[in-house]
This record gives C-alpha cells, sequence and structure tokens, in this order.
C-alpha cells in the first residue's frame, strides 16, 4: 500500500483546492499608488489621430499625456483650461469671424521645452485639405493616402478656415480665420502637439535632445511649414504617421514618442496587454494633480463577464461598461468597489417611415406621407411603444436613475433640458400606459374602425438581431401596442444597419451614439438631402429651423429652436427616445475623483482630480 | 499495489467459460436481436434511452406545437410570447424572476406558476428552456440526420468504387475541412440577415460529416476485399445491392456510433456558436444561447444559469451513453460483462465438465 | 513515398486556393465595414469612409481584390511575402507573429497534460473493464465531454480563483470540508484499486484516515501561505517514485533497476541544500536545461554503478525517477517563492488570476516569481482545456486498449508465460499507441483553431481571439491570415498524422 501514500497526498492536495470553497473575508488593502483602468479594446497606437487609429482607448492613453485650451467635463460642458491659456473672438463679422488663442508663458513639455505658439500650428497641417494639397502632401480625398494620414480633413474646419492661422510676433498666439460664424467655434480651435519631437524623429534622432536643439527643432519646423516645405514636412508626416503604431514599449523605446504636456507620460506597454503611464514630474499645463497617484495603468480585458470578475479579484481598480443586469447586481454584490450609475451617450429610439428613402422604391405603407392619416397613425404607434415599461425592466436595474427620454437632440442634465421637454410637445407621448393605449387606438380607429386586439393592423418593424435586450424591448412593444390595435410584425436582422433605409419597414428602433457635443448634431436625421434620413422626412418648414443650429447660438437660443424643431418632429409622429443606453462604473472603494462621462473620454477626463 | 492486477490465473479458467457463454447467447438470433439483446443489458445505456426519451416527450408536450396551421396545445401554462408579471418580491438578495419552486413542505410547497423563474421581462423561463431545449433537440438531429446521411453517402460511394471517384471525393473533404466552420458561420449570418436555427442546423449538417465519410470509406476499402463480396459478385448481384445489401449491413455498427458522437458534439457545436454570437441569435431561442445570455447571471440568478446547462449536459450525457452503447452491442468481438452469476455458472460448467 | 508526399502538397496547394477564394468572396460580400461609419454623425466620418475605402479597396470588386491579397501571399517565392495590413495599424504578419506562440503555449500545456492523465485513466479503465472504477471514468468521461467550456469556465473563476484567493486570505479548512474531501479521495483511490469489498473497505479506511492526517496537517501548518516539501518530505516522495517507476518500468523483483531508483532518489534528497545555494541568484532556463542534462548523466551512470549486463531498462527507470525528484525540487524551490510572489504590489494577496497571459504589473526580475506568474496565469485555461480534452483521451485510449487486449498475440504472449506487466507494456501498451498518435495530430491542430472560446473568456491574445477580431470588426486581411494558417494546419496535419501512422505500422503502405 506504500504506493498510495504519494499519490494522495498531490490528490489531498489538488482535492482541497478544488473543493476549497469559503466565503471568507477579502485580502487587505495594501496603500497603492497605482490605478488600474479596465478598457474592452487593447490599445493599437499612441497616436489615435488617423483613419485606422481611431480607438477611444488610443484616444484615452492620449488624454493623459496631453492637454490643450479646454476639456469637456462629464456634463458635456466645453470647460476652459486657463491654465494653459486663453482664447476669444477678436473679429466677429457674418463673413469674417477671427479667433486668437494664446499660450501662457512657462509652461513646458515634459522634455521641459517651453511651450509656445508654434506648437499649435500641426493642428492645421493635420485639418486642412487646402494646405495638404498646397505643401504637396497630398490630396485627403484622392485614391493616394497623404502623408500626414490624418482623419482631421474634410471636416468643418477645413470647410471654413481662411488662409494659414497666423502666429504672432511673441510666437505666443495663434489667429484662426473662419468665413464664416460657425457653431461650436470653440471646438475647433489648434491643441499643442510637441513638434520640435517631430523634427527630431525625423533626423532620425533617438534620444532626448537638449533644451537648445529642441527649440532650434522647432523653428526648423516652422520655418517648413510656413514655406511649405514638402520633403521636410514628408519626413515628419511619415514619422507623425506610422511612428506612434506600436504597442510594445520599453527601455529601448524611442523616448521621444512620449513627449507631452499632460500629467502622466507612457512608461511602458505590452501588446494586447497594458500600458503603464508615470506621472510627469514637470507637469503645469492644467490643473493641479492631486498628487496620491503616480501610476496609471490600462489593462484590456474584451469580456465584460471576465472584466468583473477581475474585478472582483482586485485586478482591476476601475471598470466601465455596459454590462448586464445581472453583472451590475453581482457588482454590487462586491464589498471592495463602489458602483457609480451612468449612461454612454448612446439613445436608443423608435423611428417611423414616411416617405421611401432616397433612391429606395415607393413606400406605400400605412405611414406614408406627411399630416393626415400618415402623422396619426406613427403617433399612434408610437404612443402604443410602452417605453415606461421597457425602461423599467431593462434599463432600471442597471440603472435605477435612468429617465424616458423627452428629447432625442440634448439629454437629460444639459443645461436647459426641463424647459425643452416642457414645451417640446414630447408631454403628448406622457402618461400611464393604458391611458395612451386608449389615445392611440382612437387614432387608429379614425382610419380602421375595426382595430383592436383582435383584429389588428399590422407594422413592420426592423428588429436588430443578436442583442438580448433588443429583442426584450420589441417582445414588450409587440405585447403592448397589440392593446392599442398594432400588429407588430418583427423581422430581425442581425446586419440592420444597411438595412434601415429599406422601404419595406415602417418603423425601426436603433441607437445612434452621438460622439461630439455639437449643436447640428442631429441635423442629419431630419433634414432633406441629410445622412441619416432614412425615413423620407420632408419638411421645409422643419429644414429651416434646424439651419439655424449651424450658427453659433448662446444656451437660451439653442434651446428654444429645438423646441420649435421638436414641436413639429412630435406632432408629425417621427421619432420617440426611449433610453440612453446605460453604462456602469465600477470603482475601488479608495480611489476618489472617478467621474465617468457619456462622452467617449469616459472616466479619463479628470485625471488630475484622480486620488487615493 | 497491483496496477496490472488482473490474476493470470482467473482469465485461464474464464477463458473457456466466458466464450462458451457468450456463444451459446448468439445462437440462432439474426444480427438484430443480438444487438438488441446486448445493447439492453448495457443498464447505462438503457437508462440514457429511457432519460433522452422522457426529455423529448417531456420538451415536445410541453408547449403549443404549430404544424401549419394546426396548433396542438402543450401542457404548459405559459408560452414564451406570454409576459406575465414579473416577481420581485421575496428573491433573495433582491433579485427578480426567481423560481417559484419549493420543497419546503411549510412554505408554498410545490411549482408554483414559474418553476425556473422567469427572465428580465418577466417570461417564464420554464417556458424559454422547453422552447430552447426544443431547438437544440431539433438541431441536434438535424446536424445527425444530414451529416449521417451525406458522410455514409459519400464514403460508401468513395469507398466502393474507388480510384479516380475516390480521390475527388476525398479531396472535397479535405475541402471542407479547411473552411472553418466558425467563420463560414459568421459570413452566413452577416449576409443572411440572420441563421434561424432549422437553417443553422442545415448548414452545420453539410460541413459536418466529412469526419463520418472518412471513416465509412475506410470500412468499404476493407470489406470490398472480403469473400462474402466475391461471393455476392459471383451470384450476379450488383454493385447497388452489394453495397447496401452486404458491406453496409457490415460497417453500420461504426456509423452509428460515430453519428451519436457528432449529435453529442452538436449540441455543443451549437452552444459554442451561439455564445459567440454566430449561431441562434436572439429573438430565437436554443440552451446555448439561454446560458451565453445568462452567464454573467451566475451570482446574481444562478437560475437562469444552471436550467440551460442541466439540459444541455443532460442531453448530450444520454446521448454519449447511448453511443457508448450501440458500440458494445455492435462489435462482435465485445464480449458482455461477466457477471458472477455467469462465473459460478461457468466454474460448474468447468466442474461438471471434468 | 517522396513522390506521395509531393503529390499530396500539389493537391494541397489547390485546395488551398479553392478555399481561401471560397472564404474571401464569401466574407467580402458579407461583411460592410463601412456600416458603423455611415450611420455616424461625426465630423470625421466622411473622411474616414475615404480613407477606409481607399486603405481596404472597397471599390474594387471582391473576387479581383481577392488576386491582389493573392499577390502578396505569393510574393512569399520573391521574397516579399505580404499578408496585408490590418484595419487596426498594424501587419497581419505581425499579429501572427504575436498570436501563435501564445496560443501554443496554452495548447501545449493543455494536450500534454490531457494526455498523460486521461492516458494513464484511460488504459486503468481498460484493465479493469466493467470495474467501479471503469464505470466511474466512462462516467465522468461523457460528463466532462457534454459540458460546454464557457459555462467550466465561469464556474472554474468563481470557485479556483475568486472563492480560492478568497480563502487564502485566511485559509482555514473547516472540519466538514475535511471529512467531505477525504470522503471523495478515498473513494476514488478505493475504486482505483477495486477488488471484493472487504479490499475496498480497508483501502477506503486507509486512505479516508491517510487523507484527514493531511488535510489536517495542511491546515495546522498554514501551508497554503507557506508551501513548500523541505528535504524530508521529497526524500519520501522520491522514494516512492523511485518503487513506482520501477514497478511499471522493469518490475519490482529487478533488484539493479530498484537499487538505481533508489539512489537517483537519495541523491536527490543530499544534494537538495547545495542546490539551493545554487537556485538563489541564478535561477535561468539556462540551469536547469544543464540540471537536467546532468540527471540524465548521472541516471545513464548509475545503471553502470549497478549492473554488467542489460542497462537499457535500468537507466531508463534510474533517469525517470531522478527527472521526478528533480521536479520535485524545483517545485519546492517555486513553493518558496510562494509568499514572495503573494506579498508583491501586483499580486496583493490575490494569486490565483482569472484573465490575462502575464502579469505586466509584476516587476519583480526574479526568476521564480516570474515562473510562478506564468504558472498561476496557465492554471483555469488550462484546467479548462484539460477537462474539455481529458474525456477524449479516456475514452480512446480505453478502447484502443481493449481492443489491442483482444488480440490474438496477446493471448500468445500470455500462453508462452510472460508476466502480466511484460504483456501490458511491451506489447499492448506499444500497439495501443499507434492509433492515438495520428490521433494526437489531429487533437492538436483542432485546439489550435479550437481554443477560441477558451482564449475569449480567459483573455488570452491567441488565434481564437483573432479570428472572432477579425470577424466582428470586418477585417478581411485579418480573416484570410487566420483562416489560411488554419488550413495549412489542417492539411499538412492530416498528412503527418498519416506519414505518422504509416512510419509506426509497417503493415499501412502510403501511396497505394
Amino acid at each position: 500500500m506504500k504506493f498510495t501514500r504519494s499519490a494522495k497526498f498531490a490528490l489531498a492536495a489538488a482535492a482541497s483546492a478544488a473543493l476549497a470553497v469559503s466565503l471568507l473575508s477579502p485580502a487587505q488593502a495594501a496603500t497603492r499608488s497605482t490605478i488600474v483602468i479596465h478598457d474592452t479594446n487593447s490599445l493599437t497606437s499612441f497616436n489615435s489621430s488617423t483613419p485606422d487609429t481611431n480607438l477611444t482607448i488610443n484616444s484615452k492613453v492620449g488624454a493623459l499625456s496631453g492637454i490643450g485650451f479646454y476639456y469637456i467635463d462629464n456634463k458635456k460642458n466645453v470647460i476652459r483650461n486657463t491654465t494653459f491659456g486663453n482664447f476669444k473672438v477678436v473679429k466677429n463679422t457674418a463673413t469674417d469671424f477671427r479667433i486668437a488663442y494664446t499660450v501662457n508663458p512657462g509652461l513646458v513639455w515634459s522634455d521641459g521645452t517651453p511651450i509656445n505658439g508654434v506648437d499649435l500650428l500641426l493642428s492645421h497641417v493635420l485639418s486642412s485639405n487646402v494646405y495638404s494639397k498646397a505643401a504637396g502632401l497630398g490630396d485627403p480625398d484622392s485614391d493616394n493616402v497623404p502623408d500626414f494620414n490624418s482623419n482631421g480633413y474634410g471636416g468643418t474646419y477645413n470647410d471654413n478656415i481662411v488662409g494659414l492661422p497666423v502666429l504672432s510676433a511673441d510666437k505666443m498666439t495663434v489667429t484662426l480665420q473662419f468665413k464664416q460664424k460657425i457653431a461650436n467655434w470653440d471646438l475647433y480651435g489648434p491643441g499643442p502637439s510637441p513638434v520640435h519631437t517631430l523634427v527630431l524623429m525625423a533626423e532620425g534622432k533617438k534620444g532626448l535632445q537638449s533644451v537648445k536643439d529642441n527649440e532650434a527643432a522647432r523653428d526648423r519646423f516652422y520655418a517648413a511649414y510656413t514655406t511649405k516645405n514638402t520633403a521636410v514636412l514628408k519626413a515628419i508626416g511619415k514619422v507623425w504617421s506610422n511612428d506612434y503604431n506600436i504597442t510594445q514599449v520599453d527601455d529601448k523605446t524611442n523616448p521621444l514618442l512620449w513627449v507631452g504636456n499632460g500629467g502622466f507620460t507612457v512608461d511602458s506597454a505590452v501588446t494586447k496587454s497594458s500600458v503603464t503611464l508615470k506621472v510627469n514630474p514637470k507637469y503645469n499645463s492644467g490643473p493641479k494633480l492631486s498628487g496620491t497617484i503616480d501610476t496609471v495603468i490600462f489593462k484590456f480585458i474584451s469580456d465584460g463577464t471576465a472584466a468583473a470578475q477581475a474585478l472582483a479579484n482586485g485586478e482591476l481598480d476601475v471598470y466601465s461598461g455596459q454590462p448586464t443586469a445581472d453583472a451590475v447586481a453581482a457588482l454590487k454584490k462586491l464589498t471592495n468597489v463602489n458602483i457609480i450609475g451612468g449612461i454612454n451617450a448612446c439613445y436608443e429610439h423608435w423611428d417611423t417611415r414616411v416617405n421611401a428613402a432616397p433612391g429606395q422604391p415607393d413606400y406605400n405603407g400605412l405611414f406614408k406621407g406627411h399630416g393626415g392619416k400618415g402623422a396619426d397613425l406613427r403617433k399612434a404607434f408610437l404612443l402604443a411603444i410602452p417605453r415606461e415599461e421597457i425602461n423599467e425592466k431593462l434599463i432600471a436595474p442597471i440603472n435605477p436613475a435612468a429617465p424616458i427620454l423627452g428629447s432625442t437632440f440634448i439629454a437629460p442634465g444639459f443645461d436647459g433640458y426641463e424647459r425643452l421637454i416642457a414645451n417640446n410637445g414630447s408631454s403628448y407621448y406622457i402618461g400611464s400606459q393604458d391611458a395612451l393605449n386608449a389615445k392611440a387606438l382612437r387614432l387608429v380607429r379614425k382610419y380602421y374602425p375595426t382595430a383592436s386586439a383582435s383584429n389588428p393592423v399590422k407594422v413592420t418593424v426592423l428588429v436588430p438581431g443578436n442583442n438580448p435586450r433588443r429583442a426584450a424591448e420589441f417582445a414588450l412593444a409587440k405585447a403592448n401596442a397589440l392593446k392599442a390595435g398594432f400588429d407588430l410584425v418583427g423581422d430581425v436582422q442581425a446586419s440592420w444597419s444597411p438595412k434601415i433605409q429599406l422601404s419595406t419597414y415602417d418603423a425601426q428602433f436603433f441607437a445612434y451614439c452621438p460622439s461630439a457635443v455639437t449643436q447640428a448634431g442631429s441635423n442629419a436625421n431630419f433634414q432633406l438631402g441629410g445622412g441619416n434620413n432614412r425615413n423620407g422626412v420632408n419638411l421645409p418648414q422643419l429644414d429651416a429651423i434646424l439651419n439655424k443650429l449651424q450658427l453659433p447660438l448662446d444656451n437660451r437660443a439653442y434651446i428654444s429652436t429645438i423646441i420649435a424643431a421638436e414641436r413639429i418632429i412630435n406632432a408629425e409622429g417621427l421619432t420617440s427616445g426611449v433610453f440612453l443606453h446605460p453604462a456602469v462604473t465600477a470603482v475601488n472603494k479608495n480611489l476618489k475623483g472617478i467621474k465617468p462621462s457619456p462622452l467617449s473620454s469616459d472616466v479619463v477626463w479628470n485625471w488630475w482630480e484622480w486620488s487615493y | 499495489m497491483k496496477l496490472f492486477g488482473r490474476k493470470a490465473t482467473e482469465g485461464e479458467i474464464l477463458a473457456g467459460g466466458e466464450n462458451a457463454i457468450a456463444n451459446k447467447e448468439v445462437e440462432g438470433l439474426s444480427q438484430g436481436q443480438i444487438v438488441r439483446r446486448r445493447f439492453f443489458r448495457h443498464r447505462a445505456a438503457v437508462i440514457a434511452l429511457v432519460t433522452l426519451s422522457s426529455i423529448i416527450v417531456f420538451v415536445i408536450t410541453a408547449l403549443d406545437t404549430k404544424i401549419g396551421p394546426i396548433r396542438i396545445p402543450g401542457w404548459w401554462k405559459w408560452t414564451v410570447e406570454d409576459i406575465p408579471e414579473l416577481r420581485y418580491l421575496d428573491c433573495p438578495g433582491g433579485a427578480t424572476g426567481c423560481p417559484t419552486f419549493s420543497i419546503n413542505p411549510s412554505s408554498n410547497f410545490g411549482l408554483g406558476s414559474h418553476p425556473f423563474g422567469q427572465d428580465d421581462i418577466g417570461r417564464d423561463y420554464f417556458a424559454l428552456v422547453m422552447n430552447g431545449a426544443r431547438r437544440s433537440l431539433m438541431i441536434m438531429f438535424v446536424i445527425g440526420a444530414v451529416s449521417g446521411f451525406i458522410g455514409v453517402v459519400v464514403g460508401s460511394i468513395s469507398g466502393f468504387y474507388g480510384k479516380k471517384i475516390d480521390s475527388v471525393l476525398m479531396r472535397l473533404v479535405d475541402f471542407l475541412q479547411t473552411v472553418p466552420t466558425i467563420i463560414i458561420a459568421a459570413v452566413i449570418g452577416k449576409a443572411a440577415g440572420r441563421v434561424g436555427p432549422l437553417f443553422l442546423a442545415l448548414f452545420l449538417g453539410l460541413l459536418g460529416w466529412t469526419g463520418l465519410a472518412r471513416l465509412v470509406r475506410a470500412q468499404f476499402l476493407s470489406l470490398r476485399e472480403m469473400e462474402f463480396v466475391d461471393a455476392a459478385r459471383v451470384a450476379g448481384a450488383s454493385n447497388i445491392r452489394i453495397a447496401f445489401k452486404h458491406i453496409l449491413p457490415n460497417a453500420i455498427g461504426q456509423i452509428i456510433v460515430t453519428i451519436t458522437l457528432i449529435m453529442a458534439g452538436a449540441i455543443l457545436t451549437e452552444t459554442a456558436l451561439s455564445y459567440l454570437g454566430f449561431g441562434v441569435v436572439a429573438p430565437d431561442v436554443s440552451l446555448g444561447l439561454l446560458i451565453s445570455q445568462y452567464e454573467s447571471s451566475f451570482t446574481t440568478r444562478p437560475w437562469l444559469f444552471w436550467w440551460p446547462g442541466f439540459f444541455i449536459i443532460s442531453i448530450a450525457l444520454c446521448v454519449n451513453f447511448i453511443g457508448d452503447g450501440l458500440r458494445d452491442a455492435f462489435d462482435p468481438r465485445q464480449r458482455r460483462r461477466i457477471t458472477k452469476k455467469d462465473r459460478l455458472q461457468a466454474k460448474l460448467q468447468n466442474k461438471a465438465g471434468e | 513515398m517522396l513522390n506521395y508526399i509531393l503529390r499530396r502538397i500539389g493537391v494541397s496547394v489547390m485546395i488551398l486556393f479553392g478555399s481561401s477564394f471560397l472564404v474571401y468572396n464569401l466574407a467580402a460580400y458579407a461583411s460592410d465595414p463601412l456600416a458603423e461609419l455611415r450611420l455616424s454623425t461625426d465630423d470625421g466620418a466622411r473622411q474616414r469612409i475615404i480613407a477606409l475605402t481607399r486603405d481596404l479597396n472597397l471599390d474594387v470588386p471582391p473576387p479581383i481584390r481577392y488576386f491582389m491579397w493573392l499577390k502578396g501571399i505569393l510574393g512569399i517565392f520573391v521574397g516579399k511575402f505580404d499578408m496585408g495590413a490590418t484595419r487596426e495599424a498594424s501587419t497581419v504578419q505581425a499579429e501572427l507573429a504575436y498570436a501563435i506562440p501564445t496560443t501554443l503555449r496554452l495548447v501545449f500545456a493543455a494536450t500534454f497534460t490531457a494526455l498523460l492523465i486521461g492516458l494513464a485513466l484511460g488504459v486503468i479503465s481498460a484493465l479493469r473493464q466493467y470495474s467501479r472504477f471503469d464505470y466511474g471514468m466512462t462516467f465522468l468521461a461523457f460528463l466532462l465531454y457534454s459540458l460546454p467550456i464557457f459555462w467550466v469556465a465561469v464556474l472554474l473563476k468563481e470557485f479556483m480563483a475568486i472563492q480560492f484567493n478568497n480563502f487564502l486570505a485566511d485559509p482555514n479548512i473547516p472540519i466538514k470540508w475535511m471529512v467531505i474531501m477525504s470522503i471523495v479521495g478515498s473513494v476514488f483511490w478505493s475504486s482505483l484499486f477495486g477488488g471484493e469489498r472487504k479490499r475496498f473497505w480497508s483501502v477506503f479506511a486507509g486512505a479516508f484516515a491517510t487523507n484527514f492526517v493531511v488535510l489536517w496537517a495542511i491546515d495546522l501548518t498554514d501551508w497554503y501561505l507557506k508551501p513548500g516539501l523541505g528535504p524530508i518530505l521529497i526524500g519520501i516522495l522520491s522514494g516512492l517514485a523511485a518503487i513506482g517507476i520501477t514497478a511499471v518500468s522493469t518490475g519490482l523483483d529487478n533488484k539493479p533497476a530498484r537499487n538505481a531508483a533508489l539512489s537517483m532518489a537519495g541523491l536527490g534528497v543530499i544534494l537538495y541544500y547545495p542546490l539551493q545555494r545554487l537556485f538563489e541568484n541564478n535561477g535561468s532556463y539556462l540551469l536547469i536545461i544543464a540540471l537536467l542534462l546532468i540527471t540524465i548523466g548521472l541516471g545513464y551512470g548509475s545503471s553502470y554503478v549497478f549492473s554488467k549486463i542489460d542497462r537499457g531498462p535500468i537507466a531508463r527507470t534510474a533517469i525517470l525517477t531522478g527527472v521526478v525528484s528533480g521536479v520535485f525540487i524545483f517545485a519546492d524551490r517555486l513553493m518558496q517563492s510562494w509568499t514572495a510572489y503573494r506579498e508583491t504590489d501586483a499580486i496583493n494577496y490575490r494569486p490565483i488570476p482569472t484573465y490575462g497571459q502575464r502579469n505586466d504589473q509584476l516587476e519583480s526580475p526574479d526568476f521564480w516569481i516570474q515562473n510562478l506568474d506564468v504558472i498561476t496565469h496557465l492554471i483555469l485555461p488550462t484546467l479548462a482545456l484539460i477537462l474539455i480534452s481529458l474525456a477524449g483521451w479516456i475514452r480512446y485510449s480505453r478502447g484502443a486498449l481493449l481492443e489491442v487486449l483482444n488480440q490474438d498475440y496477446i493471448r500468445t504472449g500470455r500462453a508462452k508465460g510472460l508476466n502480466e506487466r511484460t504483456v501490458i507494456t511491451r506489447h499492448a501498451f506499444r500497439n495501443m499507441m499507434l492509433p492515438l498518435s495520428s490521433l494526437f495530430v489531429g487533437e492538436f491542430v483542432g485546439l489550435v483553431g479550437g481554443a477560441v472560446i477558451t482564449e475569449r473568456v480567459f483573455g488570452w491574445q491567441g488565434m481564437g481571439t483573432l479570428g472572432i477580431k477579425a470577424i466582428n470588426g470586418y477585417d478581411l486581411n485579418l480573416l484570410m491570415g487566420v483562416n489560411l494558417l488554419l488550413s495549412i494546419l489542417v492539411i499538412f496535419g492530416n498528412l503527418l498524422a498519416d506519414l505518422v501512422y504509416s512510419a509506426l505500422d509497417p503493415r499501412i503502405r502510403l501511396g497505394k
């Protein structure tokens, strides 16, 4: 029997490990100065401004290592960073709109080089098609990749900028000239880039240089920029477009890549696993750091459940995601984390068809046409969507505070939202669901006198497939709509987005995820010829109102304009917002200052406030 | 200590007796009868067969069945379309829709209205699981049938005719093996809008027969050289007759066993594909989709996680055991388990012989 | 033979061409990389659509685009091999170069462990056909066969990582659990040893007592917090291993073999302290390999000391024993670093991770701590893969051995008076390995592409993850890269399996 013992010993160890399932107190937390932040995607590049690298994780890492004239807080407000500098409108006429951006003196990059206005000029190179063509860097709209492979070309900035930005004599101020007043002009200002490092790298330097050499390099950039020196700019463009596309960083990586003016600089990175940033001791370009955090780590975990389990296991300090109700309930059970309920920018909404989308066969369904029968039935249909029930059953378990949307233009919490929803006609769609159903049924019976739950009117709905929440949403809608005399016939499509425009569907539901805070962001959904107008909306009166949003407006005028637009939209029954997609952030109990934002900057926008 | 603890003497004593038992037992029986007898002696396989049949009957009769315009009502009160009131109260830890099933005789003893609980929006989870199990069973049988049919036909043609036909068909097999199921499933799912469960099953069946075809081919290659085939040919039998009447019955054991393995594997393949989002997608229901959807419910609403898992495991387990029983039953060299009673009889016979 | 291989390769290339053309076009027609951008109201969306159309040649019809892709692949003949760029500013080659070793690390560990355990259980199961153990193993195998892997993964993470880490914070085993664990263990051992009822219960009692005492000792000494074996335990374990290995390898009546094995075990104990010195600051793979070679040398040498004739089996036994006691010493050294590992900032007293390949924040350069980190990250995914593939090996090896045991040459072997050990290890075992060897190739190839779910749930960035990413991200070049590699593996895996089989089995001739 001797033979058994050794094996038994091994077995005992294995068995006890396997069966050890006692719930005991978690391990004690050590004093930490490190914060580990979860992200779903792996970092692919340290430059998030090319078309291939435009991922949120890339820009999050960038957000920690650089700061400019403003940042956007968790309520989508644009906050000026006066430590870095100031900007103001210096000329304001209908055809000449000028803004001056001034950098404060005494600010430095992480390599000690003082920051000045030349560092703001790269923005123009990255955004202006005209400059790119004129400097021989390629036409961004052509079949050839431009030398600066930027995704900033062809936008509002490019469409409105006049000439080159002008640098002041003391090299601290840059003035931009636009050909007209533009809405949200404060978002199109230049951001600082350490251009001297690009020049040095283009010249083949592999390490940090002296401040004097750095300033000389910057002057070389300025000379090339003003004279449109194609050869020099091409070399810089190559560095800018390619050299940041690395995912493995160690001691041997060129330190010139990591020069920045943010609170943290890249220290190391492991491919597909993590990026580590260390505090920048020379940081003085923005709000003062709390000082208790010296290392920020981004850790990449694609699977939501796995990330939550990693959080439970103490491998993460900040987890953010769009988990299921169960994942949230499980997170709530953890003793070592705080849950911050949140929302992301995506809003779920139901749309109805008016006419065929451009290029589609005629639409002759029950919702056809503006006004009259079409509008009444559209309104009845939207009334029959049980928004309250959907919210309560699908969203409340994740974010109990989530409200029903009264507008699809701006989100709850934004300045003026209350006034907006009191006046924009959304109250028509609010009430007990029984009352709404009755109201809807009356509208339906105007045109289909025999409509009832047993003799319903068919509505064909595009159902986005492969999404349990939307399947449940549709099931709830279908069950309730019957009471209002509608039979929702769902067509489930896994690849649904190209099919929204098909005339087959009377209605669709999905989400838009605006990633910016621009005034005119929703225009494309309703204007004739708008890129997202897939339901054939054609209301000249509405178009005129929406056009006003293209110009800068103060908050009051902005809200009033939306009220006017949404009154029409609600009276026509074009769209109805249901809920904002919930997001959840779970944070290590000891960590303070995490305020998730609905925009893609997510938790990283206020890195200076983090503390233990 | 005795890892190889078979007592040599016992083997020698029994060798003669065992054969005697085995031979006596099959005297004068057709192959079918022998197989049936052997199978029913495999206790685990019989239990599995009974369990699986019960599950199938249970699952199919639970919900309404629609065949064209005819609707056969099921015995369960809810359907997957009903959205009854969601149960909030008295659930552990503030969960919603917990099971009403209770074995505590003092409070609410019995099934209650939602024995498996309810999902997020209140649908009866028992109905959902039954619906999912139906789909999973359907997928399993369709894959088994399609793969089995194609595999047997291709394998036997390939093995029987050999030469050119064989090499062409075997390259086709190679070809199909190089196309990863998961990629094709994803591609087809995206192209067709969505893959309905039946379509998914047919398609997995169309890809899943390669292993079986190889096996059937190998069997045919060796069997067609046997004397009895020559005898049949001399007697004037046609090729088709030889293939189906003479060779196929000899290979049927292996084929059936392989098909059961394919079926057990199919239910897991469906689960895996659904987990990755390339299989059955919402709002269709399958067991695999249910578990992957409620994977994160493990600590909060465990019933949503355990029940579909329980059905998947039970079904796969039963099919595997049935396959094992069939393997034993069809294997001519397989000796049945020698029980104590047999041993005693053998000893008595030996004594009598002395 | 060469002719046959060349012909097979030629046909394979044609197949690869056909299947890649099919997959490319299917995928290209099914996917729309611009779908998301079309819904976007972003300022930069228009530019990104232009850039993407340009980068991915979306304006070229897929069948023609396929040949553009093929041109890059065929560049291998002119030294300009190019699998294209991914959509995320990387090249397909770079992505594959990263993913392949990751998958191999995971799959190697799992396949070999599963093979060893499965083979052992299957063989014992076959030798004890229709015993309690056999039924138990059959049931276990079928049960494992029926488990969805992500389902298992959730359970493993919950119980083997989260709860186990909680347990480690204060590792007291409640008496109840000690009893339960001891019962489970003893049932296993007593059914393994089988026999009549009396024997069953005596083994059960012995095993229960030993189990319980060991658990008790573990609990009392806080072994989980300060694990280690120490020279005494290593001595005992190596001694037992020596006896066990001798019993299987040559039979215990082979005195020289037994003595050689025991002396190797003794040597291990004697060298324990000097080795600790050596390990202290010089841990490296080179050292481990050197020690392995020395062990083999010593084992070989000991066969000369103990015997003049028939040294082969003796050397084999001695070397195996030496390696096993080496493993014990190595494990002991790793265990000594356990506390240090747990106390590092990165680990923070929660040593079993649920996710990832390595802990990047682990700053200690210490060889042993780094290795512990690798091992702790391998535990759960390997365990999941083992559980899933173990079933197959148990069934395969059981079936294969039963098949062989029914053969005439086994009867002949017994009839001519060979002892049972020789019959099993020499005749049965070798023949049983024939069909298993080709299965092994197939299983391994299957796992490289089939570990998709395991990689995903445990966050390993291997081939499976890459494939899924390619599909979900409409990354055609990446998808084709993964597909091509897997197709090549399948085709050459099949070829290799056939070659191995014909090399091992003289009855099979290829090319006929």
